[in-house]
């Protein structure tokens, strides 16, 4: 197997935007072609994920967008794996690149929803669930990991407060991201007295529906080492899966595929969860951060919540987690959000991250599924 | 029929459709396809009484499409009775977290647009 670099990274602003799917997806890509110092005949085939383009009247958008970047030769694959489908694009590239097929590949991962309004984003996302179980009961995704947040309280005695701590946390980041959804700092009092949007979780521990797009630039060893001065390695890659509806998982307050993506990514790195220096981790909603940053090693099972009332996971805390401000004040467009993590590991390890920079940080994970965690990629990333 | 639609039929009448794997004895929901324990296809029909006890849920206030009319109500996931299986579904009525409390018991009373809808016995 090639060892496999991230070349160049690019990214919308996160947010309501106005320019249309495509050329968002293009805004991105065309960044991190520029960021990679490549032209975009070295590209040799596209990875996009998207979930919902249906809304923006464009889906098969792998051809649409190699056709605007004047490869409309070369291959690509569409992608949805909920809102894990960035991560997945990395990996199928990460794997084709690995195995030889491609020197250079493109991820791009975009979503255009806000136009579309509330009602129409709970009841369409609801549509990723295990739909015969779950959304046709009248679940939505708060509802689903509210239940798993009312599971996490009665089994560890954490309290709502403790989950707002999470939004606080990574609000306090996104106001140092230029290109967060939700820039304004806000308190647990702020987060306690937004409406309640299905118990225990109010609208300030969900992300908010966001449009954005986000690319990386893949390439082997070689190529990296012929044509650029900064990138990074990937040290290891690991997915794993859980059922797709809750009540077939023994634990509620536990995302199996987490576990079984991150045990792989580590054995292939060849580190420990203690390794890691900062983490961009899926928190659609607060409870999800607790679970993640459990699931992944960092702290043991019932410890995250005490982790988060501590401060450990703040900016420069023993483990810096969602530098970027998360999904939660980054913002969650469902496709891109994976490829947007992997964005921000760039940025951090090659000296781009500006004011929430995480000092000395040599290595970087990133967490990402789809639904409630029924699928996860889990990539790990060094310095070059 | 299809397994579901067995599935469904049942639920109609409270009751839930699992299958016993013949190899290995393992229970799963009826929908379900090859054993998840041993891998071998080839079950036994197995009925449990749909009631059980409340594992988690949540009250939902920002509905999807179809549900505005019944806002509040509860999602729930049960632990079924006499079984290490859980179900879901959809129970109207409820208003605030003391309404239903965690282990309190449930069972379910029919199947329709609203998929499996349960009772607070």
């Amino acid at each position: 197997m090639e060892k496999v670099c991230v070349l160049g990274a690019g990214s919308t602003k996160y947010g309501k935007l106005e320019d249309s799917i495509t050329d968002i997806t293009l805004q991105a890509s065309v960044d991190a072609i520029e960021s990679a110092g490549i032209e975009s005949k070295d590209i040799k085939a596209g990875y996009i994920s998207n979930v919902f383009g249906v809304a923006d009247k464009q889906v098969h958008l792998g051809p649409v967008v190699m056709s605007n970047l004047g490869i409309s030769d070369r291959p690509s694959l569409s992608i949805e794996s909920a809102c894990g489908s960035g991560s997945v694009s990395f990996r199928e590239a990460y794997a084709n690149v690995a195995a030889g097929f491609y020197d250079v590949a493109l991820v791009a991962g975009v979503e255009k929803v806000t136009h579309t309004g509330t009602e129409w984003t709970t009841t369409y996302f609801s549509y990723c669930s295990d739909f015969f179980y779950e959304g046709q009961s009248g679940v939505s995704f708060p509802g689903l990991f509210a239940s798993m947040a009312r599971a996490y309280m009665n089994e560890f005695k954490a309290t709502e407060e403790d989950f707002a701590q999470v939004a606080v946390k990574n609000h306090d980041n996104g106001l140092l991201n230029p290109k967060a959804h939700l820039r304004k700092k806000i308190t647990v009092d702020d987060v306690m007295s937004s409406a309640v949007v299905a118990s225990p979780l109010k609208l300030y521990d969900c992300c908010p529906f966001s449009d954005g797009a986000s690319s990386v630039i893949l390439c082997n060893e070689k190529f990296a080492k012929d044509h650029g001065a900064n990138y990074i390695e990937v040290m290891g890659s690991g997915r794993g899966g859980s059922s797709a509806a809750l009540q077939g998982r023994e634990h509620l307050t536990t995302i199996p595929s987490t576990k079984i993506a991150a045990e792989a990514a580590f054995k292939m790195a060849g580190i420990t969860p203690k390794d890691v220096d900062f983490a961009e981790v899926h928190d659609c909603f607060t409870i999800a951060e607790i679970v993640d940053i459990e699931d992944l090693g960092f702290f043991e099972k019932g410890k995250g919540v005490e982790a988060v009332r501590e401060g450990q996971t703040k900016l420069n805390g023993q483990i810096s987690i969602n530098s970027s401000g998360g999904l939660k004040s980054k913002g969650h467009p469902i496709g891109a959000t994976g490829v947007g993590q992997i964005v921000e590991v760039f940025d951090q390890l090659t000296g781009k991250a500006g004011e929430r920079t995480v000092k000395n940080a040599k290595i970087g994970l990133t967490q990402n599924f789809g639904a409630t965690g029924a699928s996860c990629a889990v990539h790990i990333f060094q310095s070059v | 029929m299809t397994e579901k639609k067995n599935f469904i039929e049942h639920a109609k009448d409270g009751k839930i459709l699992s299958h016993k794997c013949i190899n290995c004895g393992y229970l799963s929901l009826a929908t379900v396809y090859f054993c998840k324990k041993c891998g071998k296809r080839g079950f036994d029909d197995f009925v449990l009484d749909g009631q059980g006890k409340v594992g988690t849920y949540t009250i939902m206030t920002v509905p999807p499409t179809g549900f505005e009319k019944y806002t509040p109500y509860a999602w729930v996931i049960i632990n079924l009775d006499n079984s290490d299986l859980r179900i879901s579904g959809f129970l109207p009525n409820i208003q605030k977290s003391g309404d239903l409390p965690i282990g309190a018991a449930v069972k379910v009373v029919g199947f329709d647009d609203r998929g499996i809808v349960l009772k607070k016995l």
